[in-house]
Parts: C-alpha cells; structure tokens; sequence
C-alpha cells in the first residue's frame, strides 16, 4: 500500500512535468513557426462574432496558412505587447483594434511594417497621411444605446443624456480598458469640451469596464443607456436582448486600424491577411454585424440605421490623430478624475 | 562539528546539501522576488530614491486604496471570524441534529471560488438589475433597492460568504481536541456556563480563531476578484486591483511597475504588521492545555432550538451556496444578459460553444490543471525538505531558513506575481515572461506557506527517538529518511498537495497580472470574459469550472480516505 502510493505520486510527479512541459512546449511553437508551416497570429480588440468569420474566411482563401487569434481590450493587448517589447520578442504578426493613437505610437517608433497593400485604393481612407504603416479596416461607430424596457424615446441629442430619466443611469466603459471608449471620450471632449462628461457625471454617469461589459449592463437594466460601440450591440441585439441604438448627429466614428508589426517571420501570410481584411468578402462580414466597412461597394442593411462609409465619415467629429498620441495618459486621468470618484 | 547530533561528522554531508537546498529554493522563489519589489520602491536607475516612494504612498489614490483594502479585510475578518466560530461551536459543542453533515456541509463554501460567487451576487444584488433586487422592488412598489452589492457591506460579505471555513475548520479542531475535564472542573467548582465560556473555553480556543482570523485579514487584504467584480465600477478599489488598473493604464510600462512596487511595499508592511500583532497578543500566555487525546466534549443542550437552529443552518447553506451556484447555471443558459428565465429564453448553446468551439477553455482547463498539479507536486516536496530542516535538523545555519521559511506566509499573492515579473522577465539573463512558467514560479511562491504548515504540523509530530534508533543501527541518514520519516510524514504530505492543488485550480489573483494570450487560466478566462462584456459566456464557463472543481474534490475525499486507511 505503502510503495503504491509513493508510486502513484511519483507517476503523478512526472506526469504533471509532461504535462506542463507540453505547455511550454505549445506555446514554444507558435513563436517559432518557421519550422513545419506558417502560423500567423492576429492580436485583435474585435469581438468573436466578428474576427471569427473573418479568420475562416481567410483560412478557406490561404489554404495551408494556420491562423491564431487573441481577442481582449485593446488596452490590455498593448500592455501585452509592450511586455513582449521588453522581452525582445514581439509574438503577434498582425494587430487590429480600434485604437488609432497607438498605431501612430508604433509607426513613430519603428516597429510597423511598411506595406501598402494593393486593395488599399478600392477602399475608403479616413487617414490624410496614409504611408501603408496601417489601413483601416473598419470605421466603428459609437452611439447610444438604451435599454427599452426603462426609456420609451430614443435620444437623438448627446444632450438628451442630461435628462432626468438618464439620472445614475447612464454609463461608459473604461478607457484604460477600452480603445473606443478611449476614442469616443478623446472625440466628445473635442467637440463639447470636458463640460460635457462635467455634466454628464452631474447627472449620475458611470464609469463600467470593458466595452461590451456596459452593453450587458444595459441589457440587464443596471444602466439604462450606455455609450456602446455598433457591432457589439447589434449582436446582442440579434439574440434578444432588450436596447436599442441610436446616433446623435455629431457622429463618433472610430477607425480599426490593422497593421504588421516589423520583422515578423510570417509576413507573406501577414499581407495576405491584409488584403483579404480590405476585400470585399471580409468587409461584407463586417458590415453584417452591423458596423461601417471601408468599401462603399459593401452595403450596409437599413436596420442597422448606419450610413455609408464615405457620408459617415463627413459626418463624423474630426481630430487630429497625432495630437491625441501623447495624451492618453492625461485624458484618461482627467476622465477618471470627472467620472470615478474613488472611494 | 563534534556536537552528538544526528548530523554527520563529515564537514558535508546530507544534512548540508538539504540544509542549502532548502535555502536556495525559499530564496529563488520567494525572498529574491520580495528584495527586487524593496529595492525597486526605493531606488530609480540604481541611486536611493524615497521621494518617488513618498510620491506614490501621498497620492490619494493609494492612500484611499490602502485604506479600503483595510476596511474591507477587517469587515471580512470580523465576520468571518463570528460566523465562523458561531457554526463551529454549533457542529461540536451543541446537541445540533445531523451535525457530522452539517460540519461536511459547512466546508462546501471553500470549494465555491469567491470571484465566482461575487458574479453570482452582483447578479441578484446589483442595485437595479440584481434579480432579488427587482423582486423585491416590483413586489413592494419601491425605486429603492433591498440591499446595494456594490458597497463596502456588499464586498465584505461576499467574502465573508467563501472565506469563513478558514476559521471554522480551526476552530472545529480545537474544540474537538479540547480537554472537557477543564470545564467540567469549573462547573463542579460552581461557575456557571457564562464563566466558563469567558475563562475557559475562550482562551483556550482563542489562538485557532487568531490563527484562522489572521488567514482571512491576509487574503482578504491582498484579493483581487470580489473587489474587481464588485467594486471598480464604484470606484472601490484595493491595492491589488489598483496595481492591475495601473499597469493597464499606461500600457504595461516600468514606471506602472514601479507604482506597483510601492504599493505591494505597503501591503508587505501591513502584513507584516498584523503577523507581529497576532504573535505579540498570542505570546501573553500559554495555551497548550489543548491536549491530543480524544474526548467526547460535553454538549450543550440545544432543547426547543435544536431544530429552528438547523434549519437556520440549512438557510444559510442554501442562501451563500445554493442560490448563488443555481443563478451562476441559470445565466450561463441565457441567450444574451438581461432576459427574464423564461424557457424560449434559456438552452444549452453557451455550453456548447465554451466546451466546444471556443479555444480558450480548452487552454484555460488545461493551463490549470497542469500549473495546480505541478505546483502542488513541487511544492510537497519542497515543503517536506525545507520543514525537515527547521523542525528536525540540528545544523549551523538553520536560523537563516527559520527566517525565510516565515517570509511565505506573510507575502501576499499579488506581492508575488509583481516580484516574479521583476525578477524572471529578463533582467537577470532567465526570461519566462509570456510563458506558464512565470505563472509556476508564482504559484510555488505563493502556495509555499500551505505545504509549510501542513509539512511541519507532521514532522513535530515524528518523535526525535525513531530517527536515532534508527542511525543507531547503523542506518544512514538517507536511509532512515526513506524509510522512516517520509512514511510517517506521508499524509501531511498528501494533505499539503490537495490543499495546494484546489486553490491553485480556480487562482486569479496572481495569474491574472501574469497571463499571457494563450496561458489564461479558468479563473483568468472566466474573469476577462466577463470584464469584455460577454457576461452569459462568462458564467457557462464559471459552471464549467465549479463542475470541474466539485469532481476534483470527490475524487480527493476518495482517495485520501484511501490512503489514511
């Protein structure tokens, strides 16, 4: 009995060594694909519903080429990869989010690859210094979303947030969480001033967590309106849930920049993936979930009541990308300062 | 060296290489790491630097952090401390019906993570949407919820609900091994039940209830998951979240770091002022009436309360363990947050989709699986040989391993996870950042303390007189090692890799500063799901990992009743 158990813990002892040996071993392959295949990976802020169709897509189009991905908060992403920097070794190929300062971060830094992809002129370009760092591949739009068992009118106006019935209701998500949310706040201080989130917080605002986190809060009555992002609302819409959105008319309009990041092993694939992102079959993924693509030859469905991408980006609150780069650190502690009082 | 020990003569022996390993392994795992947070809170680029430190520890937000990290282990520690000796009172020293179940029952909290119960609480508490909450409102007609989750009162509670078995387990123990002939002497004397309580029982019992209230004030300070769950959207924050909100803000540079380590500075301070309050007050008198031999303790008799008393018991088990796991399976079947329980509404996709489609659970199953086996292997054996050499070993030098076999217990989870990123991202030629590695690194660190306790409570327990018998006959000191001590130290062993192994299952507080893309573990996965807003994915993966865990733990009952037979 005696020697069975000291069998069966040193069996286990090696067991669990060879276990986490394979893990170590997992993940040692994907940061050296060049042995046996290519395997790309794809740091994304953009949820499931929409990478997943587009990297089986891109699979299907690029039979042989094996395709990872890793979907969290842009903010979360760039501390990963700012980790990874200081290591030495950056393990994503592609990056995707929705945070535009950073992509102008990276660029000034070095660590983008040029490419100017050959799609790039059938699509719509929200950035006047394109040099092929980065492409946008999306143009997100944020808007407001209530939940429509509390609030019987859609609100038209940002203003109309200041209402009574939007009193200790009315949410957005983090921005040291959150690249739109980060965006849209750099984009209403732009254009209303800190006044605006002043009020806002007067009227009993929030502050949430990640970006669909205050779409479920929604959802669920917690909040009865949130600052929300399309797409993420417009599936949660699909499988039920009781909000609705709306745009004001001065539009938020958060551009998804994809780039390739210098020195990557896989970078043939790498391009490929970005030519497909712009082309047409993954850009009608995009506009399916209900948010603006970047081609105009991709309808949107009228329901979604979103506009083409061209109007939209008109339409749009503009900003000066290199003058929000630096300045991260201070909107979102002037927003914090505003909105969380910490306890 | 001529010292009639059971040392060896030679000048190194066995007694050495263990006596050194064991220093090496304390200081690559644990007191390295703690030196690198010290010294990186006091020095920038080399040169002494208190302002920085002074900066950060005078920012309100620190401050204010500390403070609640206080509070709220204080609210947690209190209650848990009161409920706690309250059920264990009740299970051994009353006439309770069924109360060997009742005991089982109460350590069913422990198996239910306490980040997995907040999200269960902030589902049915949360002011406006929390599903008592609207029954409540919609039953009374009011705008006013019952009861706000999101509070300090809300936080503690939740912890106090998951936590509480640390003192209840303590206290159970002392009260069973308690001598009954010192109370009975008392009564015969003509003291009556309140006096004896106050001057016998009490003192007698006290130190357990310190030890397990000093438990819960450690890893309530240094916890992560209730407070992030049910406290950052109300700007409640503890230092451990506070040094995760920083190190996201500003991208994961060194400067966030450094805050950090300012930060985990204090928390080692606190603990270690705790730790030195409890043995101050403990070290006023000597308790060691508590005797091994087994008596059957005088019962109080519960008459007309007997049954209203286990009802009230079995309330409380339904309440805290009950509710929260069915609402956690309810959700989890739900096709987006917020729909009423109605049938159309619930099915099993999300099930299906967390256990077949989507591939972070497979890594996060396995990531936890494989880092709890090897950290609770590791650390058993590591535990065994460095207890030995403080408990058993007579050798020069064993006052430094005294010291340092302390440090595990009084550095606190988040401490660790910051320390191993300072020590093995690269700066000192090894670099695990990114990989399990780093996160095993952590988990040894921090599960340390449990394979000490349970190692050492075994090994006193060893009388000096068999080790000596046996290198009397001529046996070696490996060979008396092998055949003697590590047979009848075998069940603190044991006990010391599954209290290692199911903690480690469900750990967020260290994995979550240390995951990488693809190391996520369950607690990890679980919570970035919900944090991201995918709250129904959340929870069906949260049902998956209690399904897992209540597995794991019957198949741990099974086998170490096995064994101790």
């Amino acid at each position: 009995m005696k020697k069975l158990g000291i069998v069966a813990l040193a069996a286990l002892t090696a067991a669990s060594m060879i276990m986490v040996g394979c893990g170590g071993g997992g993940d040692k392959k994907a940061d050296a694909p060049k042995e046996g295949g290519k395997k790309l990976i794809v740091y994304t802020s953009m949820k499931e519903s929409l990478i997943k169709g587009i990297v089986e897509g891109y699979k299907k189009a690029n039979p042989g080429v094996e395709v990872t991905y890793q979907s969290a908060g842009a903010g979360k992403l760039m501390a990963k990869i700012a980790a990874e920097r200081q290591s030495g070794k950056i393990l994503a190929d592609v990056i995707w989010t929705s945070e535009v300062p950073d992509f102008y971060k990276m660029k000034q830094e070095g660590i983008l690859e040029n490419y100017k992809s050959p799609v790039f002129k059938e699509t719509v370009n929200p950035f006047k210094d394109y040099d092929g760092s980065f492409h946008a591949a999306r143009l997100g739009t944020l808007g407001i979303i209530v939940n429509t068992d509390k609030i019987k009118e859609m609100p038209t106006q940002w203003s109309d947030l200041l209402k009574p019935e939007y009193k200790n209701g009315f949410g957005v998500a983090n921005p040291a969480l959150s690249g739109t949310a980060y965006m849209s706040i750099a984009l209403l201080e732009k254009q209303f001033g800190w006044k605006f989130f002043e009020d806002v917080k007067a009227n009993g605002g929030r502050v949430g967590k990640g970006s669909g986190e205050v779409i479920d809060d929604t959802a669920s009555g917690e909040l009865v309106a949130s600052l929300a992002v399309d797409y993420i609302t417009n599936d949660k819409i699909k499988k039920g849930a009781h909000i609705a959105m709306n745009y004001p008319p001065e539009l938020l309009v958060v551009p998804s920049p994809v780039a390739i990041f210098k020195g990557t092993p896989n970078l043939e694939p790498a391009k490929k993936f970005v030519d497909y992102l712009l082309g047409k079959e993954a850009q009608a993924m995009v506009a399916a979930q209900g948010t603006i693509p970047v081609r105009e030859d991709v309808a949107i469905d009228p329901k979604f009541k979103l506009l083409a991408p061209k109007a939209a980006l008109e339409k749009s609150i503009k900003i000066d990308y290199n003058e929000v780069i630096n300045s991260k650190e201070a909107i979102v502690k002037k927003f914090s300062e505003i909105m969380q009082v910490k306890k | 060296m001529s010292s009639a020990t059971i040392k060896k003569d030679s000048g190194f022996g066995v007694a050495q290489l263990i006596l050194l390993l064991s220093i090496a392994i304390l200081v690559i795992f644990v007191a390295w790491p703690v030196l690198l947070i010290l010294f990186n809170a006091f020095f920038v680029d080399g040169s002494f630097n208190s302002l920085d430190f002074y900066r950060v520890l005078t920012d309100p937000e620190t401050f204010q952090a500390l403070t609640n990290s206080l509070i709220i282990a204080s609210m947690t520690t209190v209650g848990s401390t009161i409920v706690g000796t309250f059920f264990a009172w009740l299970v051994t020293r009353t006439d309770l019906p069924y109360k060997n179940f009742m005991k089982s029952l109460f350590l069913v909290p422990f198996m239910l993570p306490s980040f997995i119960g907040a999200l269960a609480w902030k589902m049915l508490l949360s002011p406006h949407a929390g599903y008592i909450n609207k029954a409540f409102m919609s039953l009374f007609g009011t705008t006013e919820p019952l009861f706000n989750i999101y509070t300090y009162y809300g936080i503690s509670a939740v912890e106090v609900m998951y936590l509480f078995p640390f003192v209840f387990i303590q206290v159970c123990g002392a009260l069973e091994r308690m001598d009954p002939t010192l109370e009975e002497s008392a009564r015969i004397s003509g003291a009556g039940l309140l006096t004896i309580t106050r001057k016998i029982t009490i003192p007698l019992v006290l130190p357990s209830i310190m030890s397990g209230a000093l438990l819960i004030m450690l890893y309530s300070m240094a916890h992560f998951g209730t407070v992030a769950v049910l406290g950052i959207e109300q700007g409640i924050y503890n230092i451990p979240t506070l040094i995760y909100e920083k190190i996201h803000e500003s991208a994961g540079s060194f400067e966030s770091i450094r805050t950090g380590t300012v930060l985990a500075t204090v928390l080692v301070v606190t603990a270690a002022i705790i730790i030195w309050g409890q043995q101050k007050i403990l070290s006023r008198g000597h308790y060691q009436i508590i005797g091994g031999k087994s008596f059957r303790p005088m019962e109080l008799k519960l008459r007309g309360l007997r049954w209203p008393l286990l009802l009230f018991c079995l309330a409380y088990i339904g309440f805290t363990i009950v509710l929260p796991t069915v609402v956690i399976f309810l959700v989890g079947g739900l096709n987006t947050y917020g729909l009423p329980f109605t049938w159309e509404n619930l099915s099993l996709a999300n099930y299906k989709y967390i256990l077949t489609e989507y591939d972070v659970t497979k890594d996060a199953i396995f990531n936890s699986v494989s880092l709890g086996l090897a950290a609770a292997v590791i650390t058993m054996f590591a535990g065994v040989m460095i207890s030995y050499v403080i408990v058993k070993m007579k050798v020069r030098g064993k006052g430094i391993l005294e010291f340092l076999g302390m440090l595990p217990f009084s550095v606190p989870g988040s401490v660790i996870a910051l320390g191993v990123i300072l020590a093995w991202s690269g700066k000192f030629g090894i670099n695990l950042y990114n990989t399990v590695w780093i996160i095993l690194v952590a988990y040894i660190a921090r599960y340390m303390a449990f394979s000490l306790r349970a190692n050492s409570a075994a090994l006193e327990q060893v009388h000096d007189s068999l080790m000596e018998a046996s290198r009397s006959c001529g046996a070696t000191m490996w060979q008396s090692l092998k055949d003697i001590v590590i047979p009848l130290v075998k069940p603190g062993m044991i006990s010391a890799f599954f209290l290692i192994f199911l903690p480690a299952l469900r750990e967020l507080t260290v994995s979550i500063m240390l995951y990488a893309p693809t190391t996520r573990t369950i607690g990890v996965a679980i919570y970035t799901l919900n944090e991201d807003g995918e709250t129904v994915m959340s929870t069906a993966l949260a049902g998956v990992a209690l399904i897992l865990i209540v597995i794991g733990q019957t198949l741990i009952n099974h086998f170490t009743k096995k064994v101790s037979e």
